[in-house]
Formats: C-alpha cells, structure tokens, sequence
C-alpha cells in the first residue's frame, strides 16, 4: 500500500552514478574532440584520425544511453517532482554539447579539408578554448547536483571562455577570408570553424538555464 | 438513550468530518501538492496517527474548554457543535482563515450566557491569548528553521537526488507528528462539549484501558479521517494551485512550524515536564492549525527577506479571531433558545 521503498535508495544511488557518468561523458568528449582536430591537422585524414573520429562517437552513443536512462529513472521512480523538467532539459542540453563534438570531427572525416599551415595554431587555440569551455560546462552542472554554491562559478569561467572563441572565431575568420585561398575553400573553412565556436554558444545557453535552475533548487 | 446520544453526536462528528476535509490538508498538502508523497500514503498515515494522537493526548486541551464551560446537557452540547460548524461554514464561504477552536470557545459562550452561567474571564483570556501566540510562535519556529535547514542543505553537499530521498522522508515523519499534534490538539473541538454527557463506560481490551472520553474521542478522530478521506484531497489542489509555490523543503519545515505548535499546545506531558523544570509553558488550548500554517508560511517569507507577507491575510486573520467566536455564540444563543423553547429539549442541567 504505502509507496515507500526499501530500495528507494539503493536506486538513487545507481541513478546518481548515472548521472555523474553522464558528465564524464562531456569531458571525455572534449578530450577526445581537441585530440582528433590535433591529429587532423598534423595527419590529416589518417587511420589515427579515423579511430579517434570513432571514439568519439561511442561517447555519443553511451552519452545517448545513459539520457535515456536518466530521464526514465525520473520518471519511473517518481524522483525529484519539483526539479524534474529542469534535470530533463539539462541533461537535453548537455547532450546537444556531445552531439555537436560528434557532428563536428565527423564533418572533418567526411570533408577532408585542405587547411593551410598558418590557421593550424589558431585552430588548436579556438578548439581549445571551445573544449575548456564544455567541461567547465559540465563541472557547473555537476556541482548543481552536490553543491550548487560552485555552478556560479564554474558558468562565468563558461561566459569567459566562450567570449574569447568568438573572438578567436571572428579573427580567425577575417584571416580566412583575406587570404589567397579558392572562395570554396574558404566558404568551407569558415563553416567548419563557425561548426566549432557553436560548442561554446550551446554551452553557453546550458550554463543560462543552469542557473535559473539553481536559484530554484535553493530553499 | 444510545440512540439519541449518537444522533446528537451528529453536530460534533460533522465538525469532525469537516476539520478532517480542512485541517488535515495543512499537514500534508503541501507534500501531496508537490507529488512528493501520494494521496493516498500521506492520508494513511495521517489518520492513524490523528487517531493516537486524539486517544493518548486528546485530554489535555479538552479540560481547558471543560472549565471554560462543562456543557453538561446533552441537547446543549449538540447545539454548541453545530452553531460551531455553522459559523464555520459561513466564514469560510466569506474567505475569511477560520479556526474550528474560535467557533467551539464562541459557542460554549454563548451557552454559558444562556445558561446564566459565569465564564471563566482567566480561562477565556488564556484561550484568546493562545490564538494569537500560535501564529507568531509557528513564524518565529519557521524563520530560525528556515536558516538551520538552508544551512545544513548548503553545506552538507548532499547529491540533489539523495537530499530528495531525505525529504521525502522527513515529510512522512513530519506528516505523521503533525497528525499525531492535530489529533491530540483539535479533538477537544470536536468532542470537547460532549465528555461532560458521555454515556459511555471505561473499556478493558487485553489490558488495553480506554476511559469514556477516549471512546469518545476515538469515535470523534474517526470522524475526522472520514473527513481525511473523502474530501480533503480537494482542498489540498486547492491549497497547492493557490496559496504559493513551495520547494518541498520549505514544505517540511512548514509542517514542522505547525506540528510543532500545535503539540506544544496540546501535550501535558511536555507541559509538566517544562513547568518542574522552572521552564516556560503553554497553555493546553485548542488553537488554528491553518492559522499556524500561515504563521509558518509568513515565517519563512520573513526569512526570505520579507518576500510572501501578505498583509490581507493577516488582516482575514485578525477579523476571524473576533468575529468568529462572536458570530459561533451569537447562533449558540439563539439556536438554544429555539431548541429549548419549540422542541421542548433540555440544554441544560441546573
């Protein structure tokens, strides 16, 4: 009759694991992302390339299946009735973080763009920038779980970051489009590289819902 | 005799069934509200622990109305209960925040008045005295729990999923201490006016001994589940859609405030344990569940930084503290007189 059970917690804490697994995701993802365009630009499009460029799609799929996961975990146990849509779209947001990563080197393996030397630099520092910005993403979403005192910091390191890629993008861009280079693979460049500044606006649209979502889970 | 003792009873176990459908929803509404907790589990383990609660702890606060006004007719007794359900009735349809004690105090009133009896001034100064020291003793326990709970959830880095777990718990225990209070103190409401005529007899069940009084307030707390159960859930949505958005932390110390007074008012064992510990007391007075509710709830806004504070409730507050209790023995008085006078019923004992 009474709906209390014992293995009420026992589940809480697999649903917990599963969350935090869901946020290593994101930084196995980044990690995986700046070593694939590393490659990319050292060897192109090699069976390095090709492997890593796999990886990372096993990271999206487990990313996909551990969100099923979650939301149904909510639903089912009926956990957390006043903050469940948030922990929903969070973990929806996130997830379009990992998509995008995947989307991104995939276009890399399909396109094979010729990039010239000089961009290589600027490159690893824009997909730097954009990577830090995404696992600082997911330490804000994390600490939103445990100690969400930290999400305010851990979102202005996000707003930061994502400022100087845009700026690194817009530059990068300007530096694109002044060169020699065939408008083809110009057009294709600045898409590519428009592709990976949009990780730090995605993550930045995470961290503004995150933090609406935190002044609602204080008391 | 039975018979007509349980027809009227009727006036009582209707106040009952209405303080059930009413108050019970200030204990766990809130919990059922934010689905928390399911309808069915909270009004469960609310009526049982009103039952024990009414049956172990119901006499203390009982005995305050007795030497207010020992009705002592039973005739007399059915008319207090059901001017008290009237007035009731009425002020809640006028939305004004109604307590159940206001109206029975009202109404015994007014049957000392008809009955050329003296009331208690000190008695009454007490009771009236408590109506406003339960809401501003409910805001006061609601504001310094508001900080300790905030504090311990700040820092305790629990996962959110773990301190919903907590919660969820803490709810359940809470719903059922403030079950236990509001048994123990509304009780006297209900059946308060009908101990001085019980024709019941002290009961011997395996050991287990229950005076006249308790049969009567287990009759009485019966009543008040029946009102649990069949109509409480609407006031519960109506409480959830309406009166503010809770977090169901805020939730539990809300219900907490209030459980908290209402069994400071009720339990004489904490009141004899204080009074030989040269520690202050309260009086064993019936008082407002929903009145203790909105102290909380003012209580927490305070806390908040003065957000929530509305001061029309206050207001409704205030003008149900005398308006009530005047209207209830105003009807008592002119229901007695027709009750004595056109059905030829005795309401009161020389």
């Amino acid at each position: 009759m009474f709906n209390i059970k014992i293995s009420l917690f026992a589940n809480t804490k697999k649903l917990e694991n599963k969350i935090d697994s869901f946020h290593d995701k994101v930084i196995d993802a980044a990690m995986t992302f700046n070593k694939a365009i590393r490659i990319f630009l050292a060897e192109h499009r090699s069976d390095e390339f090709k492997k890593i460029n796999k990886q990372i799609k096993q990271i999206e799929h487990d990313a996909d299946m551990l969100r099923r996961s979650i939301e149904s975990n909510l639903y089912s146990n009926n956990l957390i009735p006043d903050l469940r849509a948030d922990v929903l779209e969070l973990v929806e947001n996130i997830d379009k973080v990992i998509n995008r990563f995947d989307e991104v080197s995939y276009k890399f393996y399909i396109e094979r763009p010729e990039i010239p030397e000089i961009y290589h630099n600027r490159i690893i520092e824009l997909v730097n920038q954009v990577t830090e910005c995404a696992e600082n993403m997911s330490i804000a979403s994390r600490s939103f779980f445990r100690d969400f005192s930290l999400v305010r910091d851990y979102s202005q390191k996000v707003y930061f970051l994502e400022h100087e890629s845009d700026i690194s993008f817009g530059h990068l861009k300007e530096a694109i489009f002044d060169s020699d280079i065939p408008l083809a693979n110009k057009l294709q460049l600045s898409n590519l590289i428009e592709e990976i500044a949009d990780v730090a606006d995605l993550a930045e649209d995470c961290v503004d819902e995150l933090l609406i979502f935190t002044i609602k889970r204080d008391i | 005799m039975e018979i007509l003792f349980f027809i009227f009873l009727s006036s009582g176990l209707f106040l009952g069934w209405s303080l059930g459908a009413n108050d019970a929803a200030n204990i766990f509404g809130t919990a059922v509200g934010s689905k928390m907790l399911k309808f069915k589990t909270a009004a469960t383990i609310a009526s049982i622990f009103i039952i024990i609660g009414a049956v172990y702890s119901g006499a203390g606060a009982s005995k305050t109305l007795e030497s207010l006004g020992s009705v002592n007719a039973l005739a007399g007794a059915f008319m207090v209960a059901l001017s008290a359900a009237i007035s009731v009735y009425w002020m809640v349809r006028s939305g004004i925040s109604v307590s159940t004690s206001q109206a029975i105090v009202g109404a015994i009133v007014g049957w000392n008045i008809y009955s050329n009896r003296p009331t208690d001034i000190e008695t009454l100064n007490i009771i009236a005295s408590s109506w406003v020291i339960c809401p501003i003793l409910s805001a006061v326990i609601a504001f310094f729990s508001y900080f300790i709970v905030r504090k311990l959830l700040r820092h305790s880095h629990i996962h959110l999923l773990r301190e919903d777990c907590y919660v969820r718990s803490g709810l359940i225990i809470i719903a059922a201490f403030g079950a236990y209070a509001l048994g123990a103190n509304n009780i006297a409401n209900v059946m308060g006016v009908f101990v001085a005529s019980s024709p019941f007899h002290d009961i011997n069940f395996h050991g287990l001994t229950l005076s006249s009084t308790q049969i009567l307030f287990l009759i009485g707390s019966i009543s008040i589940c029946v009102g649990v159960f069949t109509y409480s859930q609407k006031t519960i949505h109506t409480i959830g859609n309406n009166l503010m958005y809770m977090t169901p932390a805020i939730a539990w110390i809300v219900v907490f405030s209030q459980s908290v007074v209402l069994f400071l008012f009720a339990s004489s064992s904490l009141q004899t344990f204080l009074i030989s510990h040269n520690l202050p007391s309260l009086p064993l007075v019936p008082v407002s569940s929903s009145q203790a509710v909105i102290g909380a709830i003012m209580g927490v806004g305070i806390a908040k930084g003065g957000r929530n504070i509305s001061w029309g409730i206050i207001g409704r507050i205030i003008i149900g503290w005398i308006t009530t209790p005047i209207i209830a023995a105003g009807i008592c008085f002119i229901s007695l007189f027709f009750l004595e006078n056109v059905f030829n019923q005795t309401v009161y004992l020389p």
